[in-house]
């Protein structure tokens, strides 16, 4: 597992905070299996994100009662595992999107803070 | 790729992901991999490249898979979590396992087994004060008189026991207690009584080793190193099929392994193994050349032991 060194933030890390906010987004667009959700994090520039994060991520937020799911056969492929939020879910949405807007304001205002500062 | 090589791929894949996660309990393991198979076969069906090369290491994936899945609940010390779950998960199964309730559980019903027992301790501890000089067996000879008097005793002694021990543990914590000393007492005082059993001569007697060709340590002789009596009349006959018992009555019985012996069968069928000299042979099946003997000069005649002397069973 990488770690921030002093000079760069590490994606990954950050990828895992977030990542909860970012697989419940997707489904919140609409319902999705593993594997494209993946592809759609990927599509959205969040390129870090690992297919096992994701899986166990869906996995988890399963198991914690997020999210309801339901198998499609496939005629070419696998059977599909798809998810997608429940009331539940859609309200973990809402609150994490709330504390994710809290932060990134405060991180906002401390970097546009100091970038001012340094103008001066 | 074609597909079975793909479907195999995938299977390798997944039994290794499968077996990286063998430490996590089977409940949990099982509902994070439920769907793992499927999962893969997606991912592998959108290259020609197998799962190793597209999504590293099973063990990492492995490793990941259970970062998300328990990452709700960790932060930094994430990479200490597997050792403190299998710790925890160790600690649990040996706490369920382990028995030590289970052992509770079963002590009660040990009980009358330590009635029967204590019974046994006790006379045995009288008879270790009262001895006659003679040494203690686990379950004494019926045919002496000692041995039957100790028989009879622990049979007594059995019953009173059982019968204490099914009466209820007096109320009163000062009898609870002197109960629980008198029984822990003859725990004690039965150590040292069990400890000396089996050290020293045995002078015990039976003939219930008549099936052993050889007397070993079942019946060491009160001289250790005499291995074989030959008798002779006064006037210097060598004599057969002797029988030799010590200051108590009971038979002389030699103490050597390495040397097999003969033992004359008695009109009862029991064997007679202190029927002297005893007719000895050797480990290869060879008899055993009597010794010469100096008789005493105011013999008559001096006779030559020969093999003559050796008695046929």
């Amino acid at each position: 597992m990488a770690h921030a060194n002093g000079n760069s933030i590490d994606t990954s890390q950050l990828l895992k905070g977030v990542l909860d906010l970012a697989v419940l987004a997707v489904l919140a667009d609409h319902d999705s299996y593993g594997y494209e959700v993946l592809r759609q994090l990927r599509d959205s520039g969040l390129d870090g994100v690992g297919d096992a994060s994701v899986y166990g991520t869906l996995r988890r937020l399963y198991q914690a009662g997020a999210l309801k799911s339901y198998v499609v056969p496939s005629d070419e492929g696998p059977h599909r595992k798809y998810y997608g939020l429940n009331d539940r879910g859609r309200s973990a949405l809402d609150q994490s999107t709330k504390t994710w807007g809290s932060f990134t304001r405060a991180l906002d205002h401390l970097l546009n803070g100091r970038s001012t500062a340094n103008a001066r | 790729m074609p597909d079975s090589s793909q479907a195999n791929d995938v299977a390798s894949y997944a039994s290794a992901v499968r077996a990286a996660l063998a430490p996590l309990p089977d409940a949990e393991r099982e509902s994070l991999l439920e769907d793992l198979e499927n999962h893969l076969a997606e991912v592998a069906s959108e290259s020609d490249l197998s799962l190793q090369e597209r999504l590293g290491p099973p063990e990492d994936y492995a490793a990941e898979l259970r970062s998300a899945y328990g990452s709700g609940n960790e932060t930094s010390s994430g990479r200490h979590r597997p050792v403190r779950e299998r710790t925890a998960a160790l600690l649990k199964s040996v706490s369920s396992n382990l028995t030590y309730p289970d052992l509770r559980a079963l002590l009660p019903e040990l009980r009358p087994g330590w009635w029967v027992l204590r019974a046994y301790l006790v006379v045995l501890f009288l008879a270790f004060l009262f001895r006659d000089g003679g040494n203690l067996r686990p379950i004494p000879n019926p045919f002496t008189s000692g041995g039957l008097l100790q028989i009879v005793a622990s049979l007594v002694a059995i019953g009173i026991s059982v019968r204490l021990g099914r009466r209820a543990l007096p109320a009163k914590r000062g009898w609870r207690w002197a109960v629980v000393s008198v029984n822990v007492a003859i725990a004690l005082l039965a150590l040292p009584v069990l400890a000396s059993m089996g050290t020293g001569y045995n002078n015990g007697y039976s003939y219930d080793y008549s099936s052993e060709p050889n007397f070993s340590a079942a019946s060491a002789g009160y001289y250790p190193g005499v291995t074989n009596i030959y008798p002779y009349s006064k006037d210097g006959k060598p004599l057969k099929d002797v029988l030799l018992y010590d200051q108590d009555g009971r038979p002389l019985v030699p103490s050597r392994s390495d040397i097999v012996i003969d033992v004359p069968i008695g009109p009862d069928g029991l064997p007679i193994p202190n029927a002297y000299p005893l007719t000895e042979r050797q480990p290869t099946g060879d008899p055993v050349v009597p010794p010469r003997v100096a008789l005493p000069p105011s013999q008559t005649s001096v006779p030559t032991p020969s093999p003559a002397a050796t008695p046929s069973p």
